[in-house]
């Protein structure tokens, strides 16, 4: 996985963060997100997390609870104690057995591309 | 600028041995003594408004603090001399103790070093809070609470630990909660670490915190970090 230029952030289980969370580095979330998290490096979401927020990141491994739509630019891996509630945009992706996606799923490079673009159109 | 501890007979000796060592190094300086009510802030300024370019503070961490809080400029470059038991701050920086250090001191091996600041005091390694309920405000962007009572520390410079390391020259501060679990299997404690410029914390209560081993009380807490606003002498072997 490609690291982020920044340092790394840590959200641990028993901290709850309520709007949006911006890192220039790798971030792992281990407690509750309700917001934004979007980061330029890695993103690990643990079995105990619990995120209510739309995602961004480089390369991403999701153990926990997502209700959100999530971009990965890279790599986004789904273990089988995770549950994703939302649309899904990545490069590749991986599904181990028991992972629950309840959402649309859209793949490979260009398609990642495209949603960046269409979202920087849009804010502006 | 000698700490109040040093009139103790017993180092006697290693002050002339050090003394000694200095004038054969060729650095040559003026000699002041700290006392229990003599505040250094006024002699040192008058000082370095009198063209004085270094200080040493000789002591400890605590010594260093006194002469750090002294000097708010940019230019003066501060050392510490360590002599007597010590803190952290003498392997961070990796001085050695008594004589040795007169040779890192000549070697000059100058340092930008950021500085921590809450509520207008600074502080060069940590702030601590222990054991209540907080909200860490991030600008607009974000507020953090953790949901039972937890412990922050705002931290610039300290060794590696359980957080692990921290520059003092990457122009941030590391924001960490720590939460301790208890279960059947025994207790851990969950870490957050945040890095950050500038961030806000108010607390439920009044509180005291340990602002490098110095008490502040307040219920709301303003940290930002100051790049570069400290020059220091360093040793080769120093923890960043």
């Amino acid at each position: 996985m490609a690291k982020g230029t920044g340092p790394e952030t840590i959200i641990a289980f028993g901290v709850r963060l309520e709007g949006d969370l911006v890192a220039e580095g790798d971030l792992v979330i281990e407690g509750e997100v309700h917001g934004t998290i979007k980061t330029k490096g890695d993103l690990r979401i643990g079995d105990q997390a619990l995120v209510e927020a739309n995602i961004e990141a480089a390369n991403a491994v999701v153990s926990g609870e997502i209700r959100g739509n999530i971009i990965v630019h890279g790599k986004l891996e789904l273990f089988p104690s995770s549950k994703v509630t939302g649309d899904v945009v990545t490069d590749i992706l991986a599904i181990g057995p028991g992972a629950q996606v309840n959402g649309n799923i859209s793949m490979g490079a260009e398609v990642t591309k495209g949603k960046k673009r269409t979202e920087s159109v849009d804010a502006s | 600028m000698y700490d109040e501890a040093l009139q103790d007979r017993r180092f006697e000796r290693e002050l002339a041995q050090i003394e000694t060592r200095l004038t054969d190094l060729g650095i040559a300086g003026k000699i002041a003594r700290l006392a229990l009510f003599r505040e250094p802030i006024e002699l040192i300024r008058d000082e370095i408004r009198g063209g004085v370019t270094t200080v040493v503070a000789v002591g400890n961490d605590m010594t260093l603090r006194r002469v750090i809080d002294a000097v708010q400029d940019r230019k003066t470059v501060v050392a510490l001399l360590p002599v007597g038991p010590q803190g952290a701050m003498t392997s961070l920086l990796g001085m050695p103790s008594g004589v040795a250090a007169c040779d890192v001191l000549s070697a000059r091996i100058v340092e930008e070093l950021d500085v921590g600041e809450v509520n207008g005091k600074r502080f060069i390694q940590s702030a601590h809070i222990e054991g209540t309920d907080f909200t860490v405000h991030y600008g607009k962007q974000y507020t953090m609470k953790p949901m039972r009572k937890a412990s922050l520390e705002v931290r610039n410079f300290a060794a590696p630990d359980d957080a692990g390391t921290q520059s003092p020259v990457d122009g941030r501060l590391s924001l960490i909660i720590r939460l301790p679990k208890f279960s059947l299997f025994g207790s851990k404690t969950d870490i957050s670490i945040v890095p950050f410029e500038e961030i806000f914390v108010t607390c439920e209560k009044t509180i005291t915190a340990k602002v490098d081993g110095d008490s502040l009380q307040g219920k709301d807490f303003s940290f930002r970090v100051i790049p570069k606003a400290l020059r220091l002498v360093t040793g080769k072997a120093r923890k960043f």
